[in-house]
């Protein structure tokens, strides 16, 4: 009997061992295959790139054939992995190739297969296809796509609204500033870095109209956002705007303006609202970060408000103020409040100075 | 004919360099990687050579000195992805290279070498 159970258990093993070695060798032959497809997909392609790119003399690409030879590689709708690894040499290609070339290949992309695969995605009900459909279309300049990404600009996943919003700078440049009030949800910080670098990369040239249109959202994220363009391109004659956020309720809007105003110097009437701002501020970090760039800015000593803090203050405050006064040559001003803290510490007590 | 050697990794940008090369009267070698070099390229005497610096095995200094000494040619150019300034500066000390583009790039500056 234990012989029988032995022979089952020695027949079961080697089938499982068969089954095992057979998946592996199957495997591995469908990789080699499946390689040697991929190489074959990316040879043809960089032969019709370059042919459409360069052409023999007086001899017009044959669209139809490039369309044909696609097919015949797999690039049809039913074989999506195909479809995707095409996309992604396209997308490779337009990274690499500047001026006329870029426009042709452009051209060239909306004109063979995959039509229309990206912005298929943009159907999907998975965010992770969608937002890569969205990242496809910004990624190779399909434009015609622009009113797709604006429906998605305030999709209730991140990733989704993020690239919508990222594909709609690409677009749309300082236009798409225009849809700032409108949007619903949450920006991260993160993500407005991304556009502010976008506007630099794609469109250098601010277009103050649109910007300026965009003042009118109340949302935190937006402001961050205005803020940060307006110290991304040095818009001196806008930074009233920061100014005005300075002593703003939030302290992520106040962290942000103070971010922000540090790199600009002020006239003498900004300087004078930034000191008034100063004393409605809460936070003693904060108001420790304006008094330093109060000072960096300032070509003169403002003695009266100094004296006022240093007086007045928070001891943090008192500290830092004594200490600006007295690396600028008014040790004096110091050494007098000094000594008259030490005769308020004896209860009232006149100390002889 | 003029001759030309071409030398990139990336068989999209080697197959589109072929292409510009060849459309200017010039006599195509198209190559992805130095192991493909063989003995009678070392005599065949290039009018250019535009090769990528980044491959296997060799650093991409190196790589340009030897390309000098070991492959005779007229001109070198340099089409790279490691197009930092550092490494520009350096490739571009030695005498003999006559044009440094990092990726992305527009094909109308090589046209301009190599015509």
């Amino acid at each position: 009997m234990e012989a029988i159970i032995l022979k089952i258990i020695i027949k079961s093993l080697l089938v499982i061992m068969l089954i095992v070695y057979g998946s592996i060798a199957f495997t591995m032959l469908y990789r080699k295959w499946r390689k040697k497809h991929l190489n074959l997909i990316e040879d043809t392609f960089a032969n019709v790139t370059s042919m459409y790119l360069y052409p023999n003399p007086n001899e017009e690409p044959d669209l139809i054939k490039i369309q044909r030879t696609f097919r015949n590689l797999g690039i049809v709708p039913s074989k999506p992995r195909n479809v995707q690894y095409l996309i992604d040499l396209m997308i490779r290609t337009q990274r690499s190739i500047l001026g006329e070339n870029y426009t042709k290949l452009k051209t060239l992309f909306t004109q063979i297969p995959p039509y229309g695969a990206s912005a298929n995605k943009l159907n999907s009900r998975k965010w992770y296809i969608k937002a890569r459909g969205i990242r496809e279309i910004y990624e190779m300049n399909q434009n015609q796509y622009t009113r797709d990404l604006i429906k998605l600009r305030n999709d209730s996943n991140i990733y989704v609204r993020r690239e919508a919003q990222i594909g709609l700078v690409i677009f749309l440049g300082w236009k798409s500033l225009r849809l700032l009030p409108y949007l619903k949800r949450q920006m991260t910080l993160w993500q407005q870095i991304k556009i502010v670098e976008k506007l630099k990369d794609l469109y250098p040239e601010p277009d103050l109209a649109y910007l300026r249109k965009a003042y009118e959202s109340d949302k935190p994220y937006a402001i961050g956002l205005i803020m940060r363009i307006i110290r991304k391109f040095n818009l001196q004659e806008d930074v009233h705007y920061i100014i005005q956020f300075l002593d703003n309720q939030k302290f992520d809007i106040r962290e942000c303006a103070l971010y922000c105003i540090s790199s600009f110097s002020l006239n003498n009437d900004q300087l004078g609202e930034i000191k008034e701002k100063f004393y409605n501020i809460s936070n003693v970090e904060q108001k420790l970060q304006l008094l330093k760039y109060i000072q960096k800015i300032s070509y003169e000593i403002d003695l009266p408000f100094y004296k006022n803090l240093l007086y007045n203050g928070n001891d943090i405050i008192k500290l830092s103020v004594a200490d600006i006064l007295w690396n600028n040559g008014y040790k004096e001003e110091v050494q007098e409040y000094y000594y008259q803290q030490y005769a308020m510490q004896n209860d009232g007590e006149k100390v002889p100075v | 004919m003029r001759k030309a050697l071409v030398i990139q990794e990336d068989i999209i940008i080697l197959k589109i360099l072929e292409r510009l090369v060849m459309l200017n009267h010039y006599e195509c070698r198209a190559i992805r990687s130095i192991n493909d070099l063989n003995i009678e390229d070392q005599s065949a005497n290039f009018d250019i050579i535009i090769s990528d610096i980044l491959f296997d095995g060799i650093a991409p200094l190196d790589f340009v000195f030897q390309i000098q000494e070991i492959i005779l040619h007229q001109s070198l150019i340099i089409v790279t992805n490691m197009g930092q300034k550092n490494i520009q500066r350096e490739v571009l000390a030695s005498d003999k290279v006559n044009g440094f583009f990092a990726i992305p790039l527009d094909m109308d500056n090589i046209k301009k070498l190599i015509a």
